[in-house]
């Protein structure tokens, strides 16, 4: 597997929480050579690489498929669209993007609306918040009323691009780098006698409570866990102590709701291995899909596993495909110890 | 000869912030160099005559600007991550998040900042002015930085052009191009009198292009040909909208820059009425451009401004309106016969 290019790739697809159909559909191609596929009820793609022996460990690997975005909510006199936001949208940037409307039939550009200088007031001092801004789309109401409808998805437009280094930026490598990394551990593992279950769980829903990865588990029914996302990867403006540094491998989570035993190992297995790794440490719950599986049914030893990242939640997230590579290189390692052939 | 929205989309592709013009000046060059008398003066203008059917009572100056606002490279950190400054006026809540390229080889790079989860909320609501945010190339050192960097070197948004709605185009640098667009299509006609013609360099950071233009052109009459602010979008008030999309060209009684000849901007209304096409006035004092400098070059020219309604200008999607164009190139045609003889 070509990582940049496969992160380059599904970067640019569109699957917006609730909506990840298209990203289900490339994902799918990806996932199909390693296993049955299906999709959850929740719109979730659950790929069963190893059924497993009756009775023997199930290990569930988790990554999300959907994206942040906004969604339609009103249409206004003069045909300017209103919206809110799907996820952690950051207000900061929205002013003067371009973005795509996702509407019935046909996806349509707009420009996220700024106040020329001449006019700017107090209020145009502070940032929006996403429900205050309008959408030009560059129709009148009646024409606006026809082609979009309420409920329609909205993205913001980022260029998928290769910066010095490798460094992949786009939009939505939250959390497409894990599922990346999630299909090339699928990849290494090819062949291998797994004397576990494996099953990889490219989850929706997310940015918007984590409905899709909650639900998945709780059919699944693993008995160990890990799942990948992406961390805070270190800018001069941000705290050292809550970040990771980009190319230097995952970030091993620690915390409470996270199952001690599961960070011991993976942390014992990158030593031995060589794998570059850097610790996550967490004071209760880690904001990801490992809180949600961690409790499904009766209980999942749970690990998590995060990909540093600069600038999360933008159109110009950006990771180094090595630390994807070293991410899969865990997980494979993971897989073969708690198969009993590692 | 390519349609009048073709060659936008081409002189807009090209980056010219101001001082840094060569891109957009080779491409007219290219574009008139067969169909008048043209050169380059000491600043970088391109200044061309145009013979027409007959000579005129007065000399008649035509000019649009080629440069743009962008960004200029001023340090390079330790971390390889380059500080700027703005050039021109950038509104500091549209320049999060965005991507940008670099120099003449165009490289590529991103602002960013920490994760919205690590923001304070006071962080989140107050645009963080340009000193604050950096260039991130994915250069992990200052020496590397510099391989491919150095200060001065020009920066612009990485944006898209295309339509918007029916009737509208979206795109970055409008906020000259479209006047230079107009021009260049100006020159292309068989015009009934001679016409000088100027694209100058330098607007956006003091019209000092325009001042040597001006110099050397020595106008009785000047024109500038512009883009001009167009506030007809949500939430603003009637008197506050300046002037709108598709309704005509926008002819100016006075901004913050210039008083212009009221017998010019009479006449300018008074031609669009009897050629039959939409023209409107600036309603309101804002904003200025290079008339001032035209204005004042030598002993004086009678000036007036005609510009394309925008909105957004200055941000990475300024929006035109399409009959626009052609409402403005046929007042400019006419105004050169209705000027001439004065």
């Amino acid at each position: 597997m070509d990582i940049t290019k496969t992160l380059l790739e599904f970067s640019a697809v569109n699957g917006v929480s609730g909506r990840e159909s298209a990203a289900v559909d490339y994902a799918a191609a990806l996932l199909r050579p390693h296993g049955d596929t299906r999709v959850t009820t929740l719109g979730s793609l659950v790929c069963t690489a190893r059924p497993g022996p009756p009775g023997a460990p199930h290990l569930l690997l988790d990554a999300h498929l959907d994206e942040i975005g906004m969604i339609v909510t009103f249409i206004e006199e003069k045909g300017f669209l209103r919206v809110a936001p799907c996820g952690g949208i950051d207000r900061r940037l929205l002013l003067a993007s371009t973005v795509t409307v996702h509407a019935a039939g046909r996806d349509m550009p707009g420009v996220i609306c700024s106040v020329p200088p001449h006019l700017a007031g107090d209020a145009d001092k502070k940032n929006k918040k996403v429900e205050e801004i309008h959408i030009d789309i560059g129709l009148d109401a009646e024409k606006a009323k026809e082609a979009v409808k309420p409920g329609d998805l909205v993205t913001i437009n980022a260029h998928s691009r290769v910066l010095l280094n490798g460094l992949v930026s786009g939009k939505a490598l939250d959390d497409r780098a894990g599922c990346v990394a999630l299909c090339r551990a699928l990849e290494l593992l090819e062949g291998a006698e797994l004397g576990c279950g494996l099953t990889v769980l490219l989850s929706s829903m997310e940015e918007t409570g984590g409905g899709g990865a909650k639900t998945a588990a709780y059919e699944i029914a693993p008995t160990h866990a890990i799942a990948v996302d992406v961390g805070f990867g270190h800018t001069p403006d941000a705290p050292k102590e809550k970040c990771g540094e980009l190319r230097k491998g995952p970030m091993i989570g620690f915390a409470p709701i996270l199952s001690r035993a599961v960070s011991q190992e993976l942390r014992a297995l990158a030593t031995a291995r060589s794998i570059p790794w850097q610790p996550d440490v967490m004071g209760g719950s880690t904001g990801t899909n490992s809180d949600h599986i961690a409790v499904a049914r009766g209980g999942v030893a749970t690990g998590l596993l995060s990909i540093p990242q600069k600038y999360m939640h933008t159109p110009i997230e950006t990771v180094a495909p090595e630390d994807v590579e070293n991410t899969a290189q865990l997980l494979c390692a993971y897989a073969k110890k708690l198969g009993g052939i590692g | 000869m390519r349609t009048l929205v073709k060659n936008i989309e081409a002189l807009c592709a090209l980056p010219g912030v101001s001082g840094w013009e060569h891109p957009v000046r080779e491409e007219i060059l290219r574009q008139i160099g067969g169909s008048c008398d043209c050169s380059v003066d000491p600043l970088g203008n391109v200044i061309a005559f145009k013979k027409g059917r007959k000579t005129p009572k007065n000399k008649i100056l035509y000019s649009a600007h080629m440069d743009e606002v962008g960004f200029v490279i001023t340090f390079v950190e330790d971390s390889g991550l380059l500080r700027f400054a703005p050039v021109g006026g950038i509104d500091s809540r549209v320049v999060l998040g965005k991507a940008v390229e670099i120099g003449d080889k165009r490289l590529y790079g991103v602002i960013g900042s920490k994760a919205v989860h690590l923001q304070e909320e006071k962080e989140r609501s107050e645009p963080q002015g340009p000193d604050k945010l950096y260039i991130d190339i994915g250069a992990e050192s200052r020496e590397q930085a510099l391989e491919h960097v150095s200060p001065g070197d020009r920066a612009v948004f990485r944006a898209g052009f295309g339509r918007l709605g029916q009737d509208k185009l979206f795109g970055r640098a409008l906020d000259d191009r479209a006047g230079c667009a107009l021009l260049i299509e100006l020159i292309g006609r068989d015009l009934a009198y001679d016409c000088h013609f100027s694209f100058t360099v330098l607007e956006e950071t003091g019209c000092t292009g325009a001042a040597t233009a001006g110099y050397g052109v020595n106008p009785d009459i000047a024109v500038a040909v512009e883009t001009t602010t167009a506030s007809d979008i949500a939430g603003v008030d009637p008197d506050k909208v300046v002037c709108a999309l598709n309704s005509g060209p926008v002819v100016s009684f006075m901004d913050k820059g210039a008083v212009y000849d009221h017998g010019l901007y009479t006449l300018a209304l008074e031609t669009a009425r009897r050629a039959n096409i939409p023209c409107q006035p600036k309603q309101g004092v804002f904003g200025g451009n290079e008339s001032r400098a035209l204005q004042a070059a030598r002993g004086g020219a009678r000036t007036l401004a005609v510009s394309l309604p925008c909105r957004y200008l200055h941000s990475p999607a300024c929006v035109i309106g399409e009959p626009d164009l052609a409402h403005t190139a046929t007042l400019l045609e006419a105004l050169l016969e209705a000027m001439a003889e004065l």
